[in-house]
């Protein structure tokens, strides 16, 4: 099962590969560290422009990009308490703390290593569970699938955090997208208007292009950031070989953190944010001086990067395996598969094995490559390119955003569809509403739609073919789970403050 | 790139000459409705590059995919470009004339001149090899048993899947409950996970699977090349012939002359060896007729689709 990772190994070394590692690494620490620019809008504007190119250099850039941007979003966290992609809220706890008493440096590279530590550990997951896996989602037949993609749903609704309803409304946008088109089973159109060009439905980079990097590009426009109380001049940075020794101590948090960004990575909805609170909380319960902790203490950012980190690779799993995308990132990074011909699902392992395990070397390496390109070098002049002009950025990326959708099938109607969804986007993001949902449920409303036809036709339209086997009502048990825990917890927690009050 | 420059240039310093008597003085392109990688888009690359050396004189032919609707935006394009040779598309069959009765088509069969098909890759009858079924005739003596209890995988409504499992169903005379997935590997997933209990996919979408199914009946007149171990339906007592056919073909009212010459073109193009040992390394079964029986292969197409349609609607 695993001598077709070893046989992929001497492909992913070649030089144009590694390159593409390399400028993907770079890009996304340059992207993490912009405010605003998240790992998502960087790799949905890059999707379409990697058609021409070899699957594996394609996807080399995407694994760096998405591993470079999940540290870069702790250089302007620790150094100007601004978070550079959400995933890095929890580092600006106890790196912005680090940097005012003069040891930004040292927290930055606390957090490179342990982005590494956490995108290695990510990577080996990914290779030692996704191929045992790729062979029992042959079991998944359209009822189970259908009710992955439900629990997926509720997942997002109810574990994102923040206002559910607003969660909700997000995911039944996301889901009325995806009945756009001809439905699944008959071909009847709905809602194209007579418009070919809707007929196969709306293209997931078209909603992704236009949700993920429209808005935050106006917001760029918008407010010029101001960065003249940069920490950055005084990052009082000793070599990291000089630093190294004194981490090790944080070796439990980094196994624990990594464990929790595993594990939240696989399970659809959440992302790296919120593998980052999870694991910043549970190291500062386990620690011996929880007093500490907010004040600069170096743990604090070991837990948030190392989980944030984790949460990359180990995203992928059901994305490769099933076919189905736990967060808006693995989203895109399948539209990136399917740009190139190659079906996710059990039969990419089979069909594709160089390519499939290739990717995951190549997550590998760009954890690894993290610690020589952020770690010592780049750090301080890193933090000087948050000064970059604004506007002249603003506009790079809008010419790349529109050139980019246009590529996808060559023609203008996919462009004026793009800038829609920006506008939409723009709304929703200034009224708060959730735009990981608006994803999900355009990719997961589809699935399951499809799939509970599919299992509705196969069952000759008795329903109890959705609940027939064991993988069915495990599936449906998580689901109510997921909605229903939530709930207990909050009835819990009053009944709790009631009493105590009393 | 450079020959398509310089073709550009010779069209431009030569605007004056008639155009007829040069034929082609510019690209010609070829429209596939299918995204680049797919079956009819390897097909059309190949002969794109063939096509380029058998019509000699520097002619530079462009492959440009226009993916969309089932394929429908390419045929479109075709059928309504004009009909000065340097448009022209991939056809493919039945699927091309079948869309024309489930919605609104630009097009119907009459709307193209035939110019040649290469690729006809037969339908087959396929199950799972842990189901337990080894002949067909076991397969239609369950269907008899019960009927509607043997779930067919198809890749969509209204293509060759469907038509086929149509066709097996009246030639037997048994009910098959059809579950129409989006794409024929997705049909063959479910098929391999037993999802369902058999499917009608085509004969190369087994090839490489010949551990996991087992090929029950091949419906065309001869046996495959490919699968010369599989019986024909026709040998098993169902007449039944339903394949995929992949062709070339440009807008209708094409001057007798250019069509001639592409016409002829192509012929050559098929009796290149380099094309034939590259068609089969892509496990693309090569079938060619040109012209008038190309023609007359698309109407009868067109009729088994009517048919089809007017008896059991899809939508």
């Amino acid at each position: 099962m695993y001598s077709d990772l070893i046989q992929s190994l001497p492909n992913v070394i070649a030089w144009a590969n590694i390159a593409a590692l390399v400028i993907g690494v770079l890009a996304g620490i340059v992207v993490g560290a912009m405010p605003g620019l998240s790992a998502t809008m960087a790799i949905s504007v890059l999707v379409p422009f990697t058609f021409g190119l070899e699957p594996l250099v394609a996807l080399g850039l995407m694994a760096g990009i998405y591993n470079g941007a999940m540290y870069g979003g702790a250089i302007p966290a620790v150094l100007l308490r601004i978070p550079g992609t959400p995933a890095a809220v929890a580092t600006t706890f106890d790196g912005y703390p680090m940097a005012q008493q003069g040891k930004g440096g040292y927290a930055l590279q606390v957090a490179v290593v342990s982005s590494a530590f956490g995108g290695m550990a990510s990577a080996i997951a990914l290779m030692l569970l996704a191929p045992p896996l790729s062979r029992v989602t042959l079991l998944f037949g359209p009822a189970e699938v259908f009710w992955v993609a439900v629990f997926g749903l509720c997942s997002i609704i109810f574990l994102l955090g923040g206002n559910v309803t607003k969660g909700l409304i997000s995911a039944c946008f996301g889901v009325f997208v995806s009945v756009v088109g001809s439905d699944p089973i008959f071909g009847n159109d709905r809602y194209t208007f007579g418009q070919l060009e809707l007929l196969d439905g709306i293209h997931i980079v078209i909603l992704l292009v236009g949700l993920y990097a429209l808005p935050p590009v106006i917001d760029l426009l918008e407010s010029p950031l101001k960065t003249e109380n940069s920490a950055g001049d005084r990052l009082g940075t000793e070599p990291i070989w000089r630093t190294f020794p004194q981490m090790l101590r944080f070796w439990k948090t980094w196994i624990r953190s990594a464990l929790i960004g595993i594990w939240i990575g696989i399970l659809p909805g959440a992302g790296g944010s919120m593998a980052a609170f999870m694991s910043y909380n549970e190291a500062r319960r386990s620690s011996k001086t929880p007093e500490t902790w907010g004040n600069g203490e170096p743990e604090g950012v070991a837990a948030s990067e190392t989980a944030n980190n984790a949460d990359t690779a180990a995203a992928l799993i059901p994305a490769l395996t099933l076919g189905i995308p736990g967060t808006a990132v693995a989203a895109i990074m399948l539209g990136g598969l399917l740009i190139h011909g190659l079906q996710p699902g059990p039969m990419l392992f089979r069909n594709n094995p160089d390519i499939v395990f290739g990717f995951m070397w190549q997550f590998l390496f760009g954890a690894i490559l993290l610690v020589f390109l952020g770690g010592s070098l780049a750090t301080n002049s890193f933090a000087k390119l948050l000064k970059l002009p604004r506007p002249l950025l603003g506009s790079v990326i809008i010419i790349l955003m529109l050139i980019g959708v246009y590529s996808i099938h060559g023609r203008m109607f996919d462009v004026y569809l793009m800038l829609g969804f920006g506008a939409i986007g723009y709304v929703m993001d200034k009224l708060r509403f959730p735009l990981p949902p608006v994803v999900l449920g355009l990719i997961l409303g589809g699935f399951a739609e499809e799939n509970l036809r599919l299992a509705l036709r196969i069952g000759r339209g008795n329903w109890m073919v959705l609940f027939q086997n064991v993988t069915s009502l495990i599936l449906v048990a998580l689901t109510v789970a997921v909605v229903v825990g939530p709930m207990v917890k909050h009835r819990l927690i009053d009944k709790k403050k009631a009493e105590s009050k009393g | 790139m450079k020959k398509t420059f310089i073709a550009a240039l010779v069209a431009a310093s030569t605007l004056t000459v008639p155009a007829l008597a040069e034929y082609p003085d510019k690209p010609i392109r070829i429209v596939v409705g299918y995204s680049a990688g797919g079956g009819t888009d390897v097909m059309a690359r190949a002969v794109a590059q063939f096509f380029e050396k058998a019509l000699g004189n520097g002619a530079s032919v462009v492959v440009k995919n226009m993916p969309g609707a089932g394929g429908q935006i390419g045929f479109t394009e075709v059928a309504s470009a004009d009909p000065d040779g340097y448009t022209l598309g991939t056809f493919n069959l039945p699927a091309a004339l079948a869309l024309t009765y489930d919605r609104k088509a630009d097009y119907d069969a009459s709307s193209f001149t035939y110019l040649a098909n290469f690729v006809k890759d037969p339908n087959t009858v396929v199950v799972s090899k842990e189901s337990g079924f080894e002949t067909l005739e076991q397969l239609v003596e369950a269907a008899k048993a019960q009927p509607g209890s043997v779930t067919m995988g198809l890749s969509a409504l209204g293509g060759n899947d469907h038509f086929s499992a149509n066709m097996i169903a009246d030639a037997t005379g048994v009910e098959f409950t059809l579950v129409p997935f989006k794409g024929a590997s997705m049909a063959r997933t479910a098929l391999m996970g037993q999802h369902v209990a058999a499917g009608t996919m085509t004969l190369s979408q087994t090839v490489s699977f010949q551990d996991e199914l087992r090929v029950l009946a091949v419906l065309s007149d001869e046996r495959s090349t490919f699968r010369p171990d599989v019986p024909t339906a026709k040998e098993l007592g169902y007449d039944v012939q339903m394949s995929s056919l992949r062709g070339i073909v440009a807008p209708a009212g094409l001057p007798a002359e250019i069509e001639e010459k592409l016409r002829k073109a192509l012929i050559d193009v098929n009796a290149m060896e380099d094309f034939q040992s590259m068609m089969a390394k892509q496990g693309n079964p090569i079938s060619f007729i040109a012209g008038e029986e190309f023609e007359a292969t698309a109407k009868q197409q067109d009729g088994v689709a009517r048919s089809i349609w007017e008896k059991t609607p899809w939508k």
